[in-house]
């Protein structure tokens, strides 16, 4: 009964083929399973990253001077050209998502595979500013360093996390087939994404914030 | 009256207006608590008994009566209490307990915590002291509570509220005795091994004994007049003690352990864990770690005949 | 109800059993996915952690018997009253109920054959065992954590505690925490879509409400304790400054860091002890819950409202007033939703016609101590006495009512509750009735004198006191409670395991319980039921035609889905039945997963981050692996 809509559920795991699995996504009623837990998955992490921004803002209140005496308010242009760049990828993302539910194999792997090259370019010159952070002041001497240094971290281990993700699924969807749980993964990176997405934007105006 | 508060660490022996009103605060809510709980218990007590008698005392029988219990007791009763509480305890009462206005006390006091002892300073005196806060009866004192170390807590639960000793923090409570008495406190944040043993006196004095005692503490300490004092002044110097303690007008000048200039006019000994008498002192200074286990002032290893003269030496610094 | 199974009906029974068959032996349980199995594992894992907080709860007592005792040393007392706080809480009643109650009771519940993830399931099991194992590693080498379970720093940090005791602690609990969020996450996803076709969200009995109140509470608490472990682990073991005031930290972001997540805790302590309360009073009262949506409400205000008030916890610290009242006004404000729940279960006591078994004795224990625990509770509220009590045993006095008295006495009463449905068998009511006389009047003795004890000025974590204070009568009776307590306890676990060798048949319901577990045998078949149940009320069990239209469905062969490990899943609201599920069945990947976690946080601790990194490698791939291998069944 894959797939179609004659009254009664679908046995949505016999949803093999992409088209198959297309079919099944269209007549879902809720949200998958997959999707619930990675939406529950990403309300614990942007809390934690709630909690991270809470923790610079307490720090920056808390201080005579912000960031300390020494250490050069952070330069602006990069990081946010940086950011804009990752935050464009929430549209290939979409159009993937849209790719998929339109039961197209080769389209929803394009779609993720241009993302995932932006999205290793920012991860690779958010590396290469963060060791030239490191350079410049340290998270061993200051408060603020540690808050800084710490937060950023934490929010490339989520990029990096994510470009993980986009390999698994690129892997499976372009090597082998978008079934219905493929079809779920690729909701579910994509959703991951539009959250570290928002995460970015978050993060990068807190790490700006004195020079802003 | 001095026996009275002695040795008393209640909040329900209070010499304090601040103290006595929290006091009263609390024989309030435990009456009304006391109310609630038996009305509750009361019905389910009247459970046991009806089992299954229809209806419902002063509710009635209809079909919305058990509802109309849920919102009589869980919601209206509840809010007129509650706010009649907050009103009083955190409106009105918390003034007295907030730290007081620069202006409306008569003198500061700095305590300093320490693991496990408490460092009294007198801004504008010479006077420096551990363990025992002498204040004038009747005087409005704002005590200026930091730490040298971890948090602790400063506690004279019959003078007024606890106020944390926290790192970076410079924390103020009112003190106001209304009558002479010497009053336990004890350190009530966990601070480490010695936690348990980080007690200290408020000894409220006469306005005129407070100013001879000021006075006397500011003073130097006393030269030694016996042999054996001198003695124990020389190991006092030689020994490590001098590294570690201050006794006004000697080179011992060291701030890790008590002052102990004049050690003599204290009453006990290591935050009220000994009484202050030639025995302990010496058990004291042969072996502090049997007496406060984990404490930061070391065995040291010093013969008997050491230890006897330093006992005399220090129990002549009055 | 309980019709014989017809021939035909046999049939697909039989099927269903094959399909669901997990491997024999210790290596089923290894790689069990059903939850049930994880759930008694939870059970008596959690178990055995109550023994040890215990045996540890009678060490402190022991040694508070009279002034100036010495058999623990204070380093031994801190090491003993941190562990038993941390014991307690973390390895003991959120695995019990979340886990062990959970886990073998929701799915049940909502008519479902597992919860929604089942591996991830059992992988938050094995992650909860090793990280109670690890925390018990630093007791048994005597290097267990000793800052107290709130673990303030500095005294928390490298240069007042330079040992690994504090590593156990932090690590220990980032750990833990793992487990907890993705058993959240699992049950919100369970709870949401898994529901039987028509047992909608005003249909789910106030269990399931409790536990979907707790695990909303969990998943947005958990991340505050682990930012504030992980900024403590950063400060003690790479020499960042978080918390140290002297290069622009604060201690006190970690004392905020940490209530944001206690006190949000507390509340999720004691919500699935209002869920246990409100399945045992409806059955032994005969009654439906009084007033059921408001209390619904309630459950979730509570969980909601336990975010905003974590700075009563800090009273004494020195905030500006106005900051400390408006957080005082919040925590008042939490006491209505409470006296909504507890006015509501006496109204439906008092109008129902209560039979005074042993489960339900517990539950009007639990009732009397959370009175007492909850006005305790209030009177902290009142700043000014706060600030005299705080950190004294008033404040003992007070969470013990509220943590024992009223989050375990449901436990307690659960236990005896659900355990015919468990074993089949029914306990022993005398003893049942003793052990709960016992038990209430050692609560009793063992915590109420700490209330005036808090009054006479004796502040908590002491490992000794001065004999002049007036402090040693109530101490000594104090711990002569406790052991009236512990023996209590211990015939509760007698009785229980007695009864499960000896105890008379219980059938499928002995007690005309209200939701739909007491439907299926005793203990239940892997999948739960044959026939997905139809729902149509708050209460399914008293919907006699439902369950016979059920049976018939079984031997027309309807609404059985036996092509494979096949459940429905439904929409979040209305439980339309919406897709058919395969669920994934027993494997060994959570189970390895788990010891790949353990190796990492071991490694950390000893420094050796090179091999943690390894472990996490190895981990990554195992986790690769898992998913490309094992995602249809
Ligand atoms: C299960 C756990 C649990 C529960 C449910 C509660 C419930 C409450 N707690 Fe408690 N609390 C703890 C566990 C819990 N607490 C723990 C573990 C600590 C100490 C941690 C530590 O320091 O180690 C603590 C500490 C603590 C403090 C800090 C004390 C201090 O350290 O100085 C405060 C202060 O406000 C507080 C308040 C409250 C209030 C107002 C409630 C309310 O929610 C209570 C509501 C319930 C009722 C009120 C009773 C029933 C209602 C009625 C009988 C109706 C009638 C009522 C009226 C007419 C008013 N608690
Ligand atoms: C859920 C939480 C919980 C529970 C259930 C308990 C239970 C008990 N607690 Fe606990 N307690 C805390 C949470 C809890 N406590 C916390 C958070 C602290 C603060 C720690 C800190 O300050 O950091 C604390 C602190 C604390 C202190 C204060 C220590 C101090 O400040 O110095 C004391 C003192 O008496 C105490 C006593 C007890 C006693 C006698 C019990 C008894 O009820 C225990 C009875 C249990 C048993 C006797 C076990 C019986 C055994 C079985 C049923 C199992 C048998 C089966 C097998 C072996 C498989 N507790
Ligand atoms: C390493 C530091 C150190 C050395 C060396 C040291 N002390 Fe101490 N001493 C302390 C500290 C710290 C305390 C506070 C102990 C406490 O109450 O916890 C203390 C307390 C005392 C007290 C009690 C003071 C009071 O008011 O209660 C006396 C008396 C004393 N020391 C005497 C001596 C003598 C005599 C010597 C040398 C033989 C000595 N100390 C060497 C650190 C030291
Ligand atoms: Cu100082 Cu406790
Ligand atoms: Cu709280």
């Amino acid at each position: 009964m894959t797939g179609t809509s004659a009254g009664g559920p679908t046995r949505s795991v016999t949803a093999e083929t992409a088209p198959q699995a297309a079919a099944v996504a269209r007549q879902r009623l809720a949200q998958p399973n997959g999707w619930w837990g990675m939406a529950l998955f990403l309300c614990a992490e942007v809390t934690l990253f709630g909690t991270l921004l809470a923790t610079y803002f307490y720090l920056d209140f808390g201080a005579h001077r912000w960031p300390p005496a020494g250490i050069k308010p952070p330069s602006v242009l990069l990081p946010l050209l940086a950011t804009a760049g990752l935050i464009s990828t929430t549209v290939p993302m979409l159009l993937a998502v849209r790719a998929s539910r339109a039961g197209s194999r080769g389209r929803t792997a394009w779609l993720i595979g241009f993302a995932l090259i932006i999205q290793c370019g920012y991860l690779a010159g958010q590396v290469l500013l963060f060791r030239h952070d490191l350079r410049q002041f340290s998270p061993q001497r200051t408060a603020y360093g540690s808050i800084y240094f710490t937060m950023l971290a934490a929010h490339h281990a989520h990029v990096l996390l994510g470009v993980l993700l986009d390999i698994g699924v690129l892997w499976h969807v372009a090597a082998r087939k978008l079934s219905n749980y493929w079809l779920i993964a690729v909701r579910c990176v994509a959703l991951y994404w539009h959250v570290v997405n928002v995460i970015a934007v978050l993060v990068v105006l807190t790490q700006l914030s004195p020079s802003l | 009256m001095l026996v009275a508060g002695c040795g008393k660490q209640s909040i329900l022996s209070t010499r304090s207006p601040q103290a006595h009103n929290i006091m009263l605060l609390w024989w309030w809510m435990l009456g009304a608590a006391v109310v609630v709980f038996l009305g509750a218990l009361g019905l389910l007590v009247l459970a046991w008994f009806r089992r299954g008698t229809a209806g419902l005392p002063f509710f009635g029988e209809r079909e919305s009566a058990p509802e109309a219990m849920v919102v009589m007791f869980g919601i209206a009763v509840p809010v007129v209490v509650l706010v009649v509480l907050f009103g009083v305890a955190n409106l009105y009462l918390i003034r007295q307990t907030s730290p007081p206005s620069p202006r409306s006390t008569a003198m500061t006091i700095d305590v300093i915590g320490h693991q496990w002892w408490w460092e009294v300073r007198y801004p504008g005196s010479a006077a420096v002291t551990a363990n025992e806060i002498h204040i004038p009866v009747r005087t409005r004192v704002n005590i200026v509570a930091t730490t040298a170390d971890v948090i602790h807590s400063f506690w004279v639960p019959a003078l007024n509220r606890k106020i944390d000793m926290i790192p970076g923090r410079r924390n103020r409570v009112l003190l106001y005795a209304s009558s002479p008495g010497v009053y336990r406190g004890q350190c009530s944040q966990f601070c480490g091994l010695q936690h348990a043993h980080m007690s200290m006196y408020v000894d409220a004095q006469p306005a005129s004994q407070y100013r001879a005692w000021l006075a006397n503490m500011g003073a130097p300490a006393r030269t030694p007049s016996t042999a054996a004092a001198r003695t124990g002044e020389q190991v006092f110097m030689g020994a490590q003690c001098a590294s570690c303690h201050r006794i006004a007008g000697t080179p011992a000048q060291a701030d890790v352990g008590p002052d102990l200039s004049h050690l003599a006019t204290r009453s006990s000994l290591a935050a009220l864990t000994i009484p202050n008498v030639p025995s302990e002192l010496a058990a004291w200074i042969r072996n502090p770690q049997a007496i406060k286990p984990g404490d930061r002032m070391p065995d040291l290893g010093l013969s008997d005949n050491q230890i006897a003269s330093l006992v005399a030496y220090l129990d002549a610094l009055r | 109800m309980a019709t014989s199974i017809t021939p035909r009906g046999q049939q697909h029974v039989d099927r269903l059993e094959r399909i669901w068959a997990e491997r024999p032996g210790l290596v089923g349980w290894v790689t069990t996915t059903d939850h049930k199995r994880i759930g008694i594992m939870y059970f008596f894992t959690a178990l055995a952690f109550f023994g040890a907080g215990g045996v540890e709860a009678l060490l402190i007592r022991t040694q508070l018997i009279g002034p100036n005792h010495h058999l623990l040393s204070p380093a031994a007392y801190d090491q003993v009253f941190t562990m038993h706080g941390i014991t307690m809480i973390f390895l003991f009643v959120i695995p019990m109920t979340t886990g062990a109650f959970g886990n073998y009771l929701i799915p049940l519940m909502i008519g479902a054959r597992d919860m929604a993830f089942p591996r991830m399931n059992a992988l938050s099991y094995w992650i909860f065992l090793a990280s109670g194992i690890f925390m018990y590693v630093a007791l048994l080498s005597g290097h267990a954590p000793n800052a107290g379970w709130f673990d303030y720093v500095p005294l928390a940090s490298k240069q007042y505690d330079p040992g690994t005791n504090i590593d156990f602690y932090g690590y220990g609990l980032i750990f833990n925490g793992i487990a907890s969020t993705a058993a959240s996450i699992n049950f919100i996803v369970t709870i949401f879509k898994m529901r039987a076709p028509g047992l909608s969200l005003n249909r789910m009995p106030l269990f399931c409400f409790a536990f979907l109140a707790v695990s909303f509470a969990l998943l947005f608490a958990l991340p505050s304790l682990s930012v504030a472990a992980l900024f403590l682990e950063l400060d003690r073991q790479l020499g960042f400054h978080f918390y140290d005031p002297a290069q622009g930290g604060d201690p006190l972001l970690w004392q905020n860091l940490f209530w944001i997540f206690g006190h949000p805790e507390v509340y999720i302590i004691i919500l699935p002890a209002f869920g246990i309360a409100t399945s045992i009073i409806p059955t032994f009262v005969h009654r439906k819950m009084v007033f059921f949506p408001l209390v619904a409400l309630a459950e979730i205000l509570v969980a909601f409202l336990g975010f905003g008030v974590w700075l009563h916890h800090m009273f004494t610290v020195g905030f500006a007033t106005l900051t400390t009242v408006y957080f005082a006004a919040a925590s008042l404000i939490i006491v209505i939703p409470s006296a909504i729940q507890l006015f509501a279960w006496i109204a439906t006591i008092l109008t129902g016609k209560p039979e005074f078994k042993t489960p339900l004795l517990f539950i009007v224990g639990f009732i009397i101590y959370f009175m007492i625990g909850g006005l305790s509770g209030i009177t902290l509220a009142a700043i000014p006495f706060d600030q005299q009590v705080h950190d004294s045993y008033y404040i003992v006095a007070h969470f013990h009512f509220v943590i024992f008295g009223a989050a375990v006495f449901p436990i307690l009463g659960g236990m005896y509750f659900w355990f015919p449905k468990l074993t089949g068998r029914m306990y022993h009511e005398g003893v049942g009735k003793l052990s709960f006389w016992l038990t209430f009047l050692g609560t009793l003795v063992t915590f109420f004198p700490m209330h005036i004890l808090g009054l006479l000025g004796m502040p908590r974590r002491n490992y000794t006191y001065p004999p002049d204070l007036g402090w040693s009568f109530l101490n000594a009776l104090e711990t002569i409670g406790s052991y009236v307590l512990a023996v209590g306890l211990v015939m509760i676990v007698a009785n229980l395991l007695i009864s499960y060798f000896r105890g008379a048949e219980a059938g499928n319901d002995p007690f005309g319980g209200d939701t739909l577990e007491w439907s299926t045998t005793s203990p239940p078949p892997p999948y739960n039921y044959a026939v997905i149940p139809t729902v149509t009320s708050a209460y399914p069990m008293w919907d006699k035609e439902d369950r016979e239209a059920d049976s018939r469905r079984l031997d027309r062969g309807e609404g059985l889905l036996e092509r494979g490990h096949e459940t429905p899943a439904t929409t979040v609201q209305d439980a339309e039945w919406d897709e058919i599920l395969s669920m994934p069945s027993h494997s060994v990947w959570p189970a390895v997963s788990a010891l790949m976690l353990a190796g990492i946080f071991s490694m950390l601790l000893l420094h050796h981050y090179w091999i943690a990194f390894g472990f996490l490698v190895v981990g990554a791939l195992v986790l690769f692996r898992w998913h490309v291998k094992g995602v249809t069944a």
